[in-house]
This record gives C-alpha cells, structure tokens and sequence, in this order.
C-alpha cells in the first residue's frame, strides 16, 4: 500500500529530470537508453567476474560507471543501487556487491518492462 | 566556437553534446585522456570540459599538462566530476582548471559558465593584440618603421652567439650614414630631410635579404645585419646599398634632393670583433674613414681600400 503510494517506486525514470537535461528530445532519450541497456550487457559480465574472483578495485569502478551512467539518465533507483555496489567495493565487502548486483539486474529488469509499455511514446 | 568533450562514459559524452551543439558549439570528442590531449594539439580548441577520472591518463593530469604546454594561446577547462566534496573541488582547480561543476551537470549552469569561458578567452586574445602592438612600438623607430637601436644591439648579439656556435658562419654589419644630410635639413627643411631618410631606408630595405636587419642606428645612421657574410662578400653587399641610394636622386613632397650615403663594414672574421661593441666600433671606424676619403664610398674595416673605379666615382655630395 505504501509502495504504490511512492512514485519513485512505479516510475523507475526521473522523465521531468532527464528531458529537462536534454532539452525534452524524446527520440533522443530512446537512445540513451538503448545505450544504457546495451552497456549493461557488458558491464554485468565484467562485474560477474570481478565478483567470483572478489576484485574489489573493479566492483567499485563498475558501481561508480553504473552511477554515472544512471543519474545521467535520472534513473534514481538504479543510481542508489549502483551507489551500494560502489561503496561495497571500496569497503570491499563480498556479500553486500552480490546483494547489489542481484539489485541492479532486479532494477534493470524493472526498467526494461516499464519501457516494453512504450511510456515515451504516451509522453512524446 | 570549437569545444573539446573528453568524457569515457558514452552517456554522459552524448548529452553533453548534444547541448553544446543546441547552443551552436563546435564540438570534438575524446573517451580517454590520451585522445583529449592529442587533441588538444589543434590550436582552435580553446574550450574544453574534461572529465577527471577516464582510463589512462585522467582529467586532472590532461589539465595540468594543458598548463605546462608553451606556445598555445590559453585554453578554458572546466573539469566534470561525481566528487563533490571541497577537498576534490580544491584538487580539480589547483590543477589548473579554471572551473569545476559536479555531475550530474545543469545545463542551464554549464552554459553560463561556457560564456564566462568565452569572455576569459576573448579578453586574453585582446591582451595578447595590445601586447604584441606593444612589442612593435618597443622595438622599432617611430619615423622608418625599421627596427631600432635596443633591437638590433639584440639581434646583433643573438647572430654572434649563433656564429660562435656554427663554425664558418660570420656575421656582417655595413654602418651607413646619409651624407651632409645636416644641410639638406638646413637647406630643405626637417619635412624635407625626414622624406628623403624615408626613401633612403626604402631603397636600402630593397636590397636586403629576408635574413637580415636594418635598423636605425642614430640620426641619419642606418645599419645593416648580414647573417651569414664574411669579409670576402661585405664589399660588395656595401657598394650595393650605397648604389640604391645615390644612383638617382630623391623626389620629396617640395624638392628633388640628390642624396648620397657612405658606409663602412665589418665583419666577424676580423680578429678582435667577436662581440657586439667591437664589430660595431670597427664598422664606424671604416665609416669615418669612408668620409674622410671624400663620402659617397665603402670601407671594409681590414682592407681599408675602395675598389679604384669607385674611388674615381666619389665625389663629394
């Protein structure tokens, strides 16, 4: 009940944020996000690894690049995960990068089906 | 104008271009600090916004080499970074940025502080302008435009020091002064007079080469620095100058005036001028005596001859 009554919780995107910050291009939003997806393809492999053979040094730089790349995008959800797997790195600590990375491809999932209902399309 | 973006993360990297171009920027990318600084070679790019932490080589370190570079005209950097905190803040500018902004950037903020970057860079254009307009006037004589007596001293200096370096490059000065030009100022007028040194030097700055310097060296004294001239060629140079000027007379803004010039030389070669003072002083010894011998004529300092058919020539003018 208190979920559904938290925005944040049903939109996984800042879109008032993000179109603001890239002067309300919808098309070119798609894209950035595209990007996004595609590069996360690649980043969860190499975090994948990092975690089996615990290199701390490459969790916090995946987490930091996912950081970037989320709040670029206002993807506020996914910018506090990747902020946990960043900080979990630079602690180096084991059992909280694979409870965040089991959180981030939660929330790119949950990214994904909200973008399978076309929302840019309502907005455009 | 032309913006260099040195961002790694592609995302970041295409929103920042894509509202630099909306505000009508010129943009060139670079994803690592190597390809920002072999960039940065192209002497257009007078804004950048580097990001501080890329593979490789990171924001901070391209910034400070940016600053240690000579030779380019001053480049802006803003540098882009998640860290926030003021000791990052202070590390980014004390680097040698001249703005930091925390990402995710404000656009709004970011191209206000673009404008700032263009007036820094237009005022340290026009400082640059008044500079070098400023350099000139130190260097040359108000009235021939040629360089003057601080300047050639100068030159002189720099040619003897390369001289000494390069075995067999002598160096040659022909000291050239207008002859009895205090009665043309009588006779004439200064009006007259300043004419008729304007088309002196303008005949003289004819028969030069683009290697050498002609400056004014006093009054109605010109002189003459020949890189690369020793004594067997001097002669001839000196005889050439002289010619240009006495061979037809002047035409001033009230008067035909017939000038003529005698001119003594020296060059590096003779033993004991190996420094400024010396060349010089030799050279206005030969000159004096090219005007006790009757003017309108050449002396070499270590010869101490006219050739006979320019001796016959001579006259007093």
């Amino acid at each position: 009940m208190r979920d559904s009554a938290n925005p944040e919780k049903l939109v996984p995107i800042d879109f008032c944020s993000v179109l603001n910050r890239i002067g309300g291009d919808t098309s070119f939003l798609k894209e950035l996000l595209d990007i996004y997806l595609q590069e996360y393809v690649g980043k969860k492999q190499l975090l994948e690894e990092a975690i089996a053979r615990e290199d701390f040094t490459q969790i916090c730089e995946l987490g930091h690049s996912f950081k970037g790349a989320s709040a670029n995008l206002s993807l506020t959800r996914l910018q506090k995960v990747a902020y946990s797997l960043e900080t979990a790195g630079r602690e180096r600590h084991l059992q909280s990068a694979q409870e965040a990375a089991r959180d981030l491809e939660m929330e790119v999932q949950t990214l994904k089906a909200f973008l399978a209902g076309n929302p840019l399309e309502k907005l455009g | 104008m032309k913006i260099l973006i040195a961002e790694d993360d592609l995302i970041s990297s295409k929103i920042l271009q894509k509202n630099l171009e909306t505000w009508d920027y010129e943009t060139v990318l670079a994803h690592n600090g190597s390809a920002a600084w072999k960039a940065l070679e192209d002497e257009g790019l007078r804004l950048a916004i580097l990001d501080w932490m890329m593979p490789g080589m990171d924001g901070i370190e391209v910034c400070r080499r940016i600053r240690r570079r000579k030779k380019y005209k001053y480049t802006y950097i803003i540098i882009v970074s998640v860290k926030d905190r003021k000791q990052d803040i202070i590390a980014g500018l004390s680097s040698g940025a001249d703005d930091y902004m925390t990402k995710p950037v404000n656009f709004l903020e970011l191209r206000a502080r673009l404008k700032t970057g263009e007036r820094i860079i237009d005022l340290e254009d026009k400082l640059l302008v008044i500079q070098r307009q400023l350099k000139d006037i130190a260097s040359r004589d108000s009235l021939t435009r040629i360089w003057n007596r601080t300047e050639i001293d100068k030159f002189l200096c720099d040619e003897l020091e390369r001289g000494h370096r390069e075995a067999k490059r002598p160096t040659g000065v022909v000291l050239i002064d207008i002859d009895h030009f205090k009665k043309i100022n009588d006779i004439y007028g200064h009006v007259t007079g300043d004419q008729a040194l304007l088309q002196v030097v303008s005949r003289l700055k004819k028969k030069i080469r683009r290697s050498d310097k002609i400056g004014r060296y006093g009054g109605d004294e010109i002189i003459v620095i020949l890189p690369n001239c020793g004594q067997p060629q001097i002669e001839r140079v000196g005889d050439r100058l002289r010619l240009a000027v006495g061979k037809r007379s002047i035409k001033t803004d009230l008067d035909t005036v017939l000038v003529t010039v005698s001119a003594g030389c020296a060059t590096s070669e003779l033993p004991g001028t190996g420094v400024a003072d010396k060349l010089i002083r030799a050279a206005d010894r030969a000159l004096l005596k090219a005007k006790r011998q009757g003017r309108n004529c050449v002396v070499v300092a270590g010869q101490d001859h006219m050739p006979e058919q320019e001796r016959k020539n001579a006259r007093f003018s």
